[in-house]
């Protein structure tokens, strides 16, 4: 029973999303007044009727009262109701069986408002404008926008549920040092080089490019001119590739109901061949493979336990290193390697996506990228994100009939560095006395105007330069033979390591390794906050595949423990606690957040500012806070580096309090260790 | 018709920055459910005349459109997920709501307050109101508004004064320091009680001390309706000749009033389910109280005669004015440290009940004038014994370090009975108390702790209590065996008066007897009108006799509270309804207890300590939670520093945890 709905001020929908309970629950209550056979209002105008008392009261009170509603929870908190105003949105989730508490309510408002920007870049702070593009006036177009949404909705909290690092909301990386290196080494120069010398890049400059085993990352190469990617756009890009290729641990057991993404292919988008219709001939034969796999559910497919025949041009890999055979995990593999053919073919093209980035030494919000995701194999993913060398040239012959624009080209530049701080207003300081007469200056009203029409006229340029001429609109992108030829190349690559890496990413880390040295401890997650990324042993979420506890009642106990108990971490972090110890029954959780220099040291522990509990939510998604709680921390710390680092472990609760404390430290240091492993 | 929210000097009273910001609104909409148009709250836009008890944060227009608002938003939520909600949040306040047949309750509270102490709070608050005035359709149809909604301010004002930033968190009970007691006289409240319980047509009750639990034998939750009185409200205020004399009024001993009331159904089962003559739930603990008895020389039994208490009676009541710290009623000058000065007692009065004493209309028995001024008053005192707790700490720590700090013990208690007691701490200092309940929650939350492994190493020490609680049988007195140290007194009271006027009382008995004078003059007009309070109950019960029968029907069970008020000790008697036709079973309640009572109150007021203030070198905080009795401990003071702000913050999140983990059993913050 779960529902997402985003609407303006006077109740106009330009977005929702129902899971299948709740839908079902809203046609039982429209359905009893209407007369058989007359067709049921549209759901979005059900939820509309349904929740204009509730939005309208809410700007209501706002206006009236300048406070409005941020949550509502019935009896026994059978049903939860989260508001949240973004600009001139309202964003309302609502959830009626239980699943999800406030907090998780409030993360998904503030992930789906980021996935409207990743989408429509700084289109989104002009509300008529992104209204235009959330609901467009043509209605398959805003199905198919909607879709879009609504199947990346669906991927988050089918993430969240199930990947500890989609909880953690940090990326979790493969370990494997030595793999990693090489393939480092082979986006560099095969992907990366390789595109930004070919003379067909059609102006594109490859930044970035990263493989992708499920969830898990397994190497990334930045171009030496790009600046860094964010960890909250990396967890995005992956949400992306696996709403786009949904590997078989998050979709497969999917509640029994009917998959609700399926009847979309089929209703007006024509069905390609599932996998990547470009890619090469063994990439097709391969994905054959799949798709009758697919339609015999109850079987799954099995790889050849070892590279057969499709294995011809890995010599380079074979030189550096063999693929390990470990037998155990090979025929482990057999049953975990089940994998899904992707849904939905329609969205395989380049995407234009907005990041942030810097531009000489400035933080630029939502600048646009280009993502291109290129299958290798069902699971593994390369993306590559390129950047148009100079952007929006091609739009300058439209702008320059805009009468106000030679004023706003150069302003442009300066609205969108120094958006975000004091400077906004010596923008507008500036606006108005260039702007208007130099004499006498405009009522306030009258500059308020003024303001907003200049933002609206800044976004509808934005809008023209990066969204309408998106690559997905026909826009310029990568010829398609270039990505082939990347694609194909990390295919090569990687082909005899594909198993192992399929079988890599369920057993990434091992409890194993650690109960010897720890006794006691039952799980942990360790996360380094300044780069985003996460290490914990694996936990099975498939009913099929088992991990180290079983799949039985134990496995399934200790999982809804953790994910609890990062919600309780959460909510305390959220009012200001930095450490929390906590008993309950057989298990005790402890959890740390503290401070360190680039050696390692401890720093001294500050006190983290207390926030409401309507503010957006403790996590990276959705307003990266630990990039926030870094900042500030480190304007104490001025002279160095600073550091900020997570670790939830859970216990049993016979260990004594100090040998707790003790093995968490121990433990954080060997994890440290672990994570100093290069990346880029 | 608009709401009526005249000035009220009482209700903007409350503590700036507290917890509660106090909007009350009583049922809405009893209008049109005359008129006949019951379910017509769903309207956004005409609100007829919601009935606001209380709102003095926000003006009467928002008043009116908030009202509108949510009743409209309720009505919305509850089409869609066909159940009302219980909790509306609002950026900068959080409303409790309840959905009562056409009647609406909703509960204004502070952001801070955890989401279940605000419906727990709201659920009291019903309580109270059923409790005095039976089912509220039915109230609504037999009383005026203007009476229901005195009746609402005096709860409102009696609460918000009473409860302190701990008590709404915890929704607890205003309990008397039991550390600050002679153990002795704990067990004979008990006694008092069982006495009284042999009478006919009585079935259990509790003895407060101004306004606060000396002994009772009723459940938390009973106890808490019998600790609120609707002192000021219609029941005093009908005017001295309206009703006519009734038979009773004139039967009526001194200082007694017998008031209809209504228990709901289960309350009213469980205490017939007891047989009487044993039922005093108390009764176990005095076994217990042995060891204590040696440490003091008993008191003489209650020898004086109730004029003797004319004068006796008066030092602690003048005593709790001077304790009341200013910033629970800025806005009256306080007898306290200005007793020097001079202050004339009737200027202290007119200070402290603004309206109410200055009616003629009014008249009140001496028995309701003196507990008048003590539900006014006495709740800031309960402040008192807490904030004096500050010391037991200190006594105690030869204690802790001879292992006398309890219990973790492994309990999750299963669903059945919730017996847990919170504990929470905040300093490095270790300065655990004893408690008889096993399983005890720790909880530390310090700024300037140490790592947190020595600080849990030292709580490591904790070990297990042997003393189960087995049943709530001994909970009245969890404490008294392992508090040697009772009755030293404090080194040095800082009295709230320092604060105020800078003026030193270096003891704070010099301020005390000064307002003896006060005190006495104000009781003594009190003690004429004594006839005519009594035919007041008369009138007001008979009026609502005939609703009463209907309440049965509506799950309200019609009984009688007993009330007997000896300056500031008050017993309080649930009876059957007959009690109140039968005279030789009042006269006999009425004797059985009268010279014990009197005895109690001259040795309670002797025995507790005479000045409160918090210690200015609080070294830590901590509050201790007893779950089963809803009674609370702690060294936190009136006003809270920033310092206690933070821990009242993470004694929100924590109690809001442990309310809804049964097996959570130790908690650490930092």
């Amino acid at each position: 029973m779960k529902c997402v709905l985003v609407a303006t001020e006077g109740a106009e929908v330009l977005f929702y999303w129902t899971d299948e309970a709740f839908a079902e629950s809203l046609r039982l209550k429209f359905g009893r007044s209407e007369n058989e056979g007359e067709e049921l209002p549209a759901l979005e105008d059900q939820l509309s009727t349904l929740l204009a008392p509730v939005i309208i009261s809410s700007v209501t009170m706002l206006e009236k009262l300048s406070d409005t509603y941020t949550c509502f929870s019935t009896e026994n908190g059978d049903y939860l109701y989260v508001l949240h105003l973004f600009g001139e949105c309202l964003f309302v989730a609502i959830n009626g069986d239980h699943t999800e508490d406030e907090g998780d309510l409030r993360q998904k408002l503030c992930v789906l408002k980021y996935l409207f920007e990743v989408h429509f870049g700084l289109v989104t702070v002009d509300g008529q404008l992104v209204r235009k593009e959330l609901r467009p006036p043509d209605r398959e177009r805003r199905v198919q926008v909607w879709e879009h949404f609504q199947s990346l909705l669906r991927t988050y909290g089918r993430l969240r549920e199930r990947e500890q690092c989609f909880a953690v909301e940090a990326v979790e990386r493969l370990i494997h040092p030595q793999l990693c290196e090489l393939c480092i080494e082979a986006l560099e120069r095969h992907v990366i080089q390789a595109v930004n010398s070919s003379p067909e890049r059609a102006g594109e400059e490859a930044l970035h490019a990263f493989l992708l085993v499920h969830s898990k990352l397994l190497a990334f190469y930045s171009s030496h001119s790009a600046s860094s990617l964010r960890p909250a756009d990396l967890l995005a890009l992956i949400l992306l590739v696996q709403d786009r290729y949904p590997s078989e641990s998050t979709a497969e057991d999917d509640d029994p109901q009917p998959s609700p993404r399926k009847p979309r292919s089929s209703e007006s988008i024509p069905v390609q061949q599932a996998w990547s219709p470009a890619s090469t001939a063994r990439a097709r034969r391969s994905s054959a493979t799949e798709t009758d796999s697919f339609s015999l559910p109850e079987e799954y497919f099995t790889p050849a336990p070892s590279p057969g025949e499709q294995s011809s041009g890995s010599t380079v890999w074979l030189d550096e290193g063999t693929p390990p055979t470990d037998a155990p995990q090979v025929q482990i593999a057999e049953d975990t390697l089940q994998t899904l053919v992707p849904h939905s073919p329609v969205a395989s093209g380049p995407r234009r996506i907005f990041l942030d980035a810097s531009v000489k030494e400035s933080h630029c919000p939502m600048v646009p990228h280009t993502a291109y995701c290129l299958p290798l194999w069902p699971g593994i993913n390369m993306v590559l994100l390129t950047k148009k060398l100079k952007e929006g040239q091609e739009a300058g012959t439209t702008l320059r009939s805009h009468p106000l624009m030679g004023d706003l080209r150069q302003r442009m530049d300066k609205f969108v560095k120094n958006r975000g701080g004091q400077e906004i207003q010596s923008t507008w300081l500036e606006f108005k006395s260039k702007a208007f007469s130099r004499s006498e200056p405009g009522s306030s009203w009258e500059l308020l105007q003024a303001c907003g029409k200049v933002k609206r006229q800044l976004c509808a340029i934005y809008c023209l330069s990066f969204l309408t001429t998106a690559p997905g609109r026909g826009g310029p992108h990568l010829p398609q033979q270039l990505q082939d030829k990347v694609q194909s190349i990390m295919q090569e690559k990687l082909t005899d390591w594909k198993d192992f890496l399929l079988v890599k990413s369920r057993r990434n880390v091992t409890m194993v390794s650690y109960l010897e040295d720890f006794p006691g401890l039952v799980h942990f997650i360790y996360v380094d906050r300044t780069t985003g990324q996460m290490v914990a042993p694996s936990l099975s979420s498939s009913k099929r595949i088992s991990s180290e506890l079983g799949r039985g009642p134990l496995a399934t106990f200790i999982r809804t423990k953790v994910w609890s108990l990062i919600r309780l971490a959460r909510r305390y972090l959220q009012k200001g606690y930095t450490t929390l110890l906590f008993r309950e029954g057989d298990f005790c959780f402890s959890y740390f957040l503290w401070f360190e220099n680039e050696m390692g040291y401890k720093l001294q522990i500050i006190e983290v500012p207390v926030l409401s509990d309507d503010s957006t939510c403790i996590g990276v998604l959705g307003g990266d806070y630990y990039r926030k709680l870094l900042r500030y921390y480190s304007k104490s710390h001025p002279a160095e580096a600073v550091k900020c680092h997570e670790l939830l472990a859970l216990h049993l609760s016979v260990i004594p309090t100090d040998v707790l404390v003790q093995q968490a430290g121990e433990l954080a240091r060997r994890l440290w260790e672990t994570s100093r492993l290069p990346l880029l | 018709m608009k709401p009526r929210l005249g000035p009220r000097p009482s209700e903007t009273r409350q503590q700036p920055g507290s917890g509660l910001s106090a909007a009350v609104c009583g049922p809405l909409w009893p209008q049109p459910l005359l008129e006949g148009m019951p379910h017509e709250f769903d309207s956004f836009s005409s609100s007829p005349a919601p009935d606001f008890a209380a709102f003095p944060q926000t003006l009467l227009d928002q008043q009116e459109l908030l009202c509108g608002q949510i009743a409209g938003v309720v009505r919305c939520i509850s089409d869609i997920s066909a159940s009302a909600p219980a909790l509306v949040r609002l950026r900068k306040l959080k409303f409790a709501v309840k959905v009562d047949g056409e009647f609406l309750w909703v509960l204004g509270c502070a952001v801070e307050l955890p989401d279940i102490s605000c419906k727990q709070f709201l659920d009291q608050l019903i309580g109270v109101f059923n409790f005095y005035n039976g089912p509220v359709s039915l109230a609504y149809k037999n009383c005026s508004q203007e009476d229901l909604r005195a009746e609402w301010d005096t709860f409102i004002e009696q609460i918000l004064k009473n409860t302190g930033d701990l008590h709404k968190i915890f929704s607890s009970l205003w309990n008397l320091d039991r550390t600050q007691v002679e153990p002795l006289l704990l067990l004979k409240a008990a006694l008092i009680l069982q006495t009284c319980q042999r009478s006919p047509h009585v079935l259990a009750g509790c003895i407060l001390y101004k306004g606060l639990i000396v002994s009772t034998q009723l459940p938390p939750s009973l106890t808490a309706k019998v600790l609120i009185h609707p002192a000021a409200s219609r029941h005093q205020r009908r005017p001295a000749g309206g009703g006519g004399p009734q038979e009773r009024g004139a039967a009526l001993p001194p200082n007694v009033r017998i008031m209809p009331v209504f228990l709901t159904e289960e309350e009213a089962t469980s205490l017939r389910e007891f047989p009487r003559e044993q039922a005093a739930s108390p009764a176990a603990a005095p076994a217990r109280l042995q060891q204590c008895s040696a440490q003091q020389p008993p008191h003489p039994q209650s020898t004086s005669a109730p004029t003797d208490n004319a004068t006796g009676h008066v030092e602690p009541t003048a005593w709790m004015l001077a304790a009341t710290p200013e910033s629970a009623c800025p806005d009256v000058a306080w007898p306290d440290g200005k007793g020097e000065n001079g202050h004339l007692p009737g200027c202290d009065l007119e200070n402290i009940k603004p309206a109410k004493l200055h009616s003629p209309a009014r008249d009140e028995g001496p028995g309701l004038g003196s507990s008048l001024v003590k539900e006014l008053h006495l709740p800031w005192g309960e402040e008192e014994p807490d904030l004096s707790a500050i010391h037991i700490p200190e006594a105690q720590e030869t204690e802790t370090s001879s292992g006398y700090f309890a219990l973790p013990s492994t309990g999750a208690p299963d669903g059945g009975g919730p017996c847990f007691e919170e504990f929470v701490r905040d300093s490095g200092d270790p300065a655990p108390e004893s408690r008889d309940a096993p399983p005890v929650v720790m909880a530390i939350s310090s700024v300037l702790s140490p790592s947190t492994p020595e600080m849990l190493s030292q709580n490591g020490a904790l070990e297990q209590h042997d003393d189960l609680p087995g049943d709530s049988s001994q909970a009245p007195f969890p404490r008294e065996d392992h508090l040697p140290g009772r009755t030293s007194r404090p080194r040095s009271w800082p009295c709230s008066d320092l604060r105020q006027s800078g003026t030193a009382l270096p003891e704070g008995e010099q301020g005390v007897e000064r307002s003896v004078g006060a005190h006495d003059s104000c009781s003594a007009p009190g003690g004429s009108a004594l006839p005519e309070s009594q035919d007041d109950n008369g009138p007001s019960a008979d009026r609502r006799d005939p609703g009463s029968a209907p309440a049965s029907c509506m799950g309200l069970v019609p009984t009688n509270l007993y009330t007997h008020s000896v300056n500031g000790l008050v017993l309080s008697l649930l009876a059957e309804e007959p009690l109140r036709g039968d005279d030789a079973a009042i006269e006999e309640v009425y004797h059985s207890s009268l010279a014990s009572l009197n005895g109690l109150e001259v040795h309670l007021k002797e025995t507790l300590p005479k000045d409160a203030a918090a210690s200015p070198s609080r070294t830590y905080n901590f509050t201790h939670y007893d779950r089963i009795q809803n009674v609370l401990t702690a060294n936190l003071p009136q006003t809270a520093t920033p310092q206690d702000r933070r821990f009242l913050r993470a004694v929100s999140l924590m109690h809001s945890d442990f309310a809804q983990l049964p097996a959570l059993y130790e908690m650490t913050v930092r």
